[in-house]
């Protein structure tokens, strides 16, 4: 493993492919105004990223360039930073909502009179609730769904009483109809690399990878690997702020760096991190997503979360972005951690191959460990598909990134300060 | 022919050695999958019968005789497939290797005859699409 040069400049605000070391870089050979005239006439030549990866390997990166224009990338996994904004329009006489519950999932209500914000990882709210039928395993991730599936939400609404705002308090149904603005927000989504959880201890652990069985007794990975968006872009080059994306079924865009982004993660020569690396900030009309795409899920013993399909289209501009899109399963790695111990630095076996830990299991301190996966591979190849039938269809052109996402952020834990933090 | 059938012990009838029976009376092979035997406590017992058709027949009459229930209703594992993702981490809690993914399209596939019904994947599906039809 080499180290990278981290460029300690800003990056540029106008946007240009990053300059990639490795293969020698060539001159461009196609814009994107030419892949996306040639959008427009479907005469463009989209393969999926594990069908490109393949032909890769069969005839060699420049011939492979040659023949693509475009490969498509897909995730299907668990996304917990995610959130939806929803505006109810107002009630007569209005109501500035300070307090509110759909579908008994609290929403944060913080902003002008009747916007909502409602994370995925709110878990439902419990109380001295006597419901039996009440299904305590339930959370924001749920009601998104639920509203994108066309289904009602119960709302319920405390206001604060103001001259303008005479209402106290409202209580209704909704629908992704009946409300004006319906988008998703997710701060953190698609993780470049993640990590293996596995469970030294010697009892079961509930975590944000689902139940770890003493003894090692399973390893769970949460990222479809070389599928997956930012592993086929590692340096960022193509994907930036404003890239039009798939994104829960309907189109959406990235934002902005997502949080705890951190592109300075130690990466192998072939540029992928070896763990938790760059993130996006997502957002995409959630009144146009899909059902299949946008699903509520929850861990026992963590939480409620979302598990949504993300689709990121890549064009080949040049030789150096087709290398980086070849990349696959048994040159990418992650690290496994031990969840036994719960600070914020884990101990690690090191790390593994995406080749390995798809294989079923891997070995750990001479032993073998059963590999399951949270990501559904399943579901992220159909994403990549349904993304390549959208651009050959002409439906869906790629956009050039407004600005490039930070290629250097340093990564800062909290620690306790000199206010003696308990 | 094979039969998997939950039998339901009265107290009385637990110091029998059914399973020697079944070999040596009616020549049928009996595989624990399940049991919850104690002590002064009815007993739960989950096996798989297999012989000779006549045979197993016999053999379920039999067991009848002796006061034993015998439930060909046995409890079963539910995937719901509108509701599976097909994230695979049930696969990773199943003991008997009933839950897979398929190495090449990566679609849950569920192996009835190898499952313990031990229904750790219950809990550990996010999606709650598993269940028991008891």
């Amino acid at each position: 493993m080499r180290s990278r040069k981290i460029p300690h400049a800003p990056p540029p605000a106008v946007w240009e492919p990053a300059v990639t070391p490795w293969p020698p870089p060539q001159r461009p050979m196609r814009t994107l105004a030419d892949i996306n005239a040639k959008i427009r006439a479907q005469t463009v030549v989209v393969e999926t990223a594990e069908a490109f990866k393949q032909r890769a390997a069969e005839v060699g990166i420049a011939q492979a360039y040659q023949a693509v224009d475009v490969v498509t990338t897909g995730t299907f996994e668990p996304m917990e930073s995610s959130g939806a904004i929803l505006n109810l329009g107002h009630t007569d006489p209005p109501i500035k909502i300070r307090e509110c519950y759909l579908n008994g999932v609290l929403a944060y209500s913080g902003f002008g009179a009747v916007d909502l914000y409602l994370g995925a990882s709110q878990p439902v709210e419990i109380g001295s609730s006597t419901d039996a039928e009440l299904n305590r395993e339930y959370g924001g991730g749920h009601v998104i769904a639920a509203l994108i599936a066309g289904e009602t939400v119960h709302l319920k609404a405390v206001g604060h009483v103001t001259d303008c705002y005479p209402r106290a308090s409202f209580e209704t149904t909704i629908t992704r109809d009946t409300i004006n603005q319906f988008y998703l927000f997710n701060p953190r989504n698609l993780y470049q690399n993640f990590i293996v959880g596995v469970n030294g201890g010697d009892r079961p652990l509930a975590t944000y990878l689902g139940p770890l069985q003493p003894n090692l007794g399973n390893a769970v990975y949460a990222h479809p690997g070389a599928l997956s968006p930012l592993m086929n872009d590692p340096d960022l080059a193509v994907i930036g702020i404003g890239s039009r994306i798939f994104l829960g079924g309907g189109v959406g865009y990235v934002a902005w760096e997502g949080t705890q982004h951190f592109p300075r993660q130690k990466r192998l020569p072939n540029d992928t991190p070896i763990g938790p690396a760059a993130t996006v900030a997502l957002i995409g009309d959630a009144k146009t997503m899909q059902a299949q795409w946008v699903r509520g899920c929850y861990f026992r013993g963590y939480g409620p979360s979302l598990m949504m399909g993300v689709g990121v289209a890549i064009p080949l501009l040049n030789e150096a972005i087709a290398a980086h899109c070849a990349v696959r399963d048994d040159e990418i790695v992650a690290p496994v951690m031990d969840f036994a111990i719960p600070r914020r630095v884990r101990p690690t076996f090191g790390l593994v191959s995406y080749a390995q830990l798809k294989s079923g299991s891997i070995v750990l301190n001479g032993r073998k460990v059963r590999t399951a996966p949270l990501a559904s591979v399943y579901l992220a190849r159909q994403v990549a598909a349904e993304l390549k039938g959208w651009i050959e269809a002409g439906s869906f052109e790629l956009t050039e990134p407004v600005m490039a996402l930070p290629r250097d952020r340093a990564f800062v834990p909290q620690d306790l300060g000199g206010m003696g933090g308990v | 022919m094979k039969k998997r059938v939950t039998l339901t012990f009265p107290k009385r009838s637990i110091h029998q050695p059914i399973t020697y029976r079944l070999a040596k009376d009616f020549n049928v092979a009996a595989n624990i999958i399940r049991a919850q035997v104690a002590p002064n406590q009815v007993g739960k017992l989950v096996v798989e019968l297999s012989g000779d058709i006549d045979q197993l027949d016999a053999a379920i009459e039999w067991l009848q005789e002796q006061e034993i229930g015998v439930s060909q209703a046995s409890r079963e594992i539910l995937i719901d497939e509108a509701v599976c993702v097909h994230c695979g981490l049930c696969t990773g809690v199943c003991p008997s290797g009933a839950l897979t993914l398929a190495p090449d399209t990566f679609k849950l596939f569920f192996a009835r005859s190898r499952c313990i019904v031990c229904e750790q994947c219950i809990p550990t599906c996010p999606l709650q699409a598993i269940s028991t039809n008891l």
